[in-house]
């Protein structure tokens, strides 16, 4: 009786596994921690209580928000910027050769050595994050946007130049949708990686901002504030992309078979 | 009053002209530093409200003559006319639908959408875009399906949706390139009855390739045959039966032999 992958049955019975596996992980966590000192390995209780701290007296929300507004200034930034970029290379065959060396170039120089960079140009302002983020992210969408432009079909290229369909029309009714998916892989991954880099620039070039706090707590060996700060980004990352980009990507892409069948 | 204006003078003669004429019309194809011509010296003349098919073996240019009176692809000699207007001066391609090979439906959209699609190039309204659109899809009597997403139908509903995205913008002359190839006998024998219905109901002029005798000898009313290297109409074959017809009717047989005999 489990044939119908979409029963709703079957969701309960994963969110059940899920837990346990919750579960598991904080007793495991809290077994070890008892045999070590509190600064090197804090049970759960702990930080909960850390947790509980920075909640209460607004350092949670007041940073989380500033680290949240940085990335998705340098992400959105990266999104404008590499969307059009990778159409353009994509699309014009001599630009994307011509190109084409500078994107692994870009992909292979490390977030940090950019955070340091970002730091000799920026000193310590939201501006060092902001640039981190968008010399991390803007590569990845550029590639896959290009990866998409090339996917573009020539049989409906075809049909819409037998329909005289002006060439900007073309762009937005062909390329767009096709390069759609493409650009939205591209960018979850993108944004995934913004967030992981923001914390390295916070930490090193920035007095506000979770990357900051983590660093602080680190130098005063408050080992369960930094277990909560990262519990928290761990939290968040995984409800933005389980309510809002699985939930979107879904909606978006209905129209492929394989959507439809997860 | 110079020669070139002379070679377009046939365009426009008479007070009904016919839907399309070709006069002389030649094309070759660059093959490394050869040049092979693939259509030479091609003369006919299409009546309006015609179904016209196109036989010949493979390569007699069949597809690239259909391209070439659809003006996506220049001739390098000769002149087209259609409906009395010389190709390159006429200006309402609009009113020409083409149906290719295969349905070829934008995945993304939905089958209301495939329809609009076709008059996205000009500037109608939303609304009118809409209306129209269900109203081809009631036509093909797909309208229940207007929201399902191409892989959702099946090839023979796609094939109705591709006619239908084809006949939205009211042609006077429909260009088919082997539409029902790809489809299963059963299904390509439903879309034949329903490309004659709707034939009955609009009386647009019908161009299409085919390879397939008893699809031509069904369904038109002249067959143009072409031979190959350099493609040619080596005759046209007027389908004398009456509708409806049927491939068990020894008449169709007999046709059916007669173009096999011709190409």
């Amino acid at each position: 009786m489990k044939a119908p992958a979409r029963a709703p049955h079957v969701r309960l019975d994963l969110i059940v596994q899920r837990l346990a596996l919750a579960a598991a992980g904080i007793a495991v966590w809290w077994l070890s921690s008892l045999s070590v000192p509190h600064y090197i390995l804090p049970g759960p209780a702990r930080v909960w209580e850390a947790l509980r701290l920075i909640a209460a007296n607004g350092d949670l929300w007041n940073n989380l928000a500033i680290t949240l507004w940085r990335v998705v200034s340098g992400f959105v930034t990266a999104a404008l910027v590499g969307l059009p970029l990778g159409i353009v290379l994509g699309a014009n065959q001599r630009a994307g050769e011509f190109f084409e060396p500078i994107i692994p170039v870009l992909n292979t120089v490390s977030s940090a050595i950019w955070a340091i960079f970002a730091i000799i140009w920026f000193g310590i302002s939201n501006a060092t994050t902001i640039f981190v983020v968008f010399m991390t992210a803007m590569p990845l969408i550029i590639t896959n946007v290009w990866q998409g432009t090339r996917t573009v079909s020539a049989d409906f290229i075809e049909l819409a130049r037998v329909l005289r369909m002006p060439r900007w029309k073309i762009m937005e009714k062909i390329y767009l949708p096709t390069i759609l998916p493409y650009f939205f892989s591209g960018s979850r991954l993108a944004f995934g990686f913004s967030w992981r880099v923001s914390l390295v620039a916070e930490t090193i070039g920035s007095s506000s901002g979770v990357g900051y706090r983590l660093r602080q707590a680190a130098d005063l060996i408050r080992t369960d504030q930094v277990f909560a700060w990262t519990l928290t980004l761990v939290i968040l990352m995984a409800t933005i992309e389980m309510a809002l980009l699985k939930p979107l990507e879904n909606y978006l892409f209905r129209w492929k078979k394989d959507v439809e069948m997860q | 009053m110079n020669s070139r204006d002379d070679s377009r003078e046939p365009c426009s003669d008479g007070a009904q002209p016919p839907a399309i004429r070709l006069i002389g019309i030649g094309k070759s194809f660059a093959n490394g530093d050869r040049r092979i011509a693939v259509l030479d010296g091609v003369h006919l003349t299409i009546e309006m409200q015609a179904i016209v098919g196109l036989i010949g073996a493979s390569g007699a240019g069949k597809s690239t003559l259909l391209s070439i009176i659809a003006g996506i692809l220049k001739p390098d000699r000769g002149q087209v006319c259609i409906c009395g207007a010389a190709s390159e001066e006429f200006n309402d391609w609009r009113s020409v639908g083409y149906m290719f090979q295969d349905d070829r439906l934008l995945p993304w959209r939905s089958a209301l959408r495939n329809v609009e699609f076709a008059l996205e190039a000009g500037s109608v309204a939303r609304e009118e875009r809409v209306r129209r659109a269900r109203a081809a899809l009631e036509l093909v009597e797909l309208d229940a399906f207007a929201d399902a997403f191409p892989y959702q139908l099946s090839g023979g509903m796609r094939s109705r949706i591709a006619l239908a995205r084809s006949l939205v913008t009211e042609p006077r002359i429909l260009l088919m390139d082997e539409p029902f190839s790809r489809l299963d006998a059963q299904t390509r024998s439903l879309m034949h009855e329903e490309l004659l219905r709707i034939h009955r109901l609009k009386r647009m002029t019908v161009v299409f390739v085919t390879h397939d005798v008893a699809e031509a000898a069904l369904l038109a009313d002249q067959v143009a045959v072409m031979s190959p290297r350099p493609g040619t109409i080596r005759e046209v074959i007027d389908i004398e039966i009456a509708r409806p017809r049927d491939i068990t009717q020894p008449e169709v047989t007999r046709y059916m032999q007669r173009l096999r005999s011709a190409i």
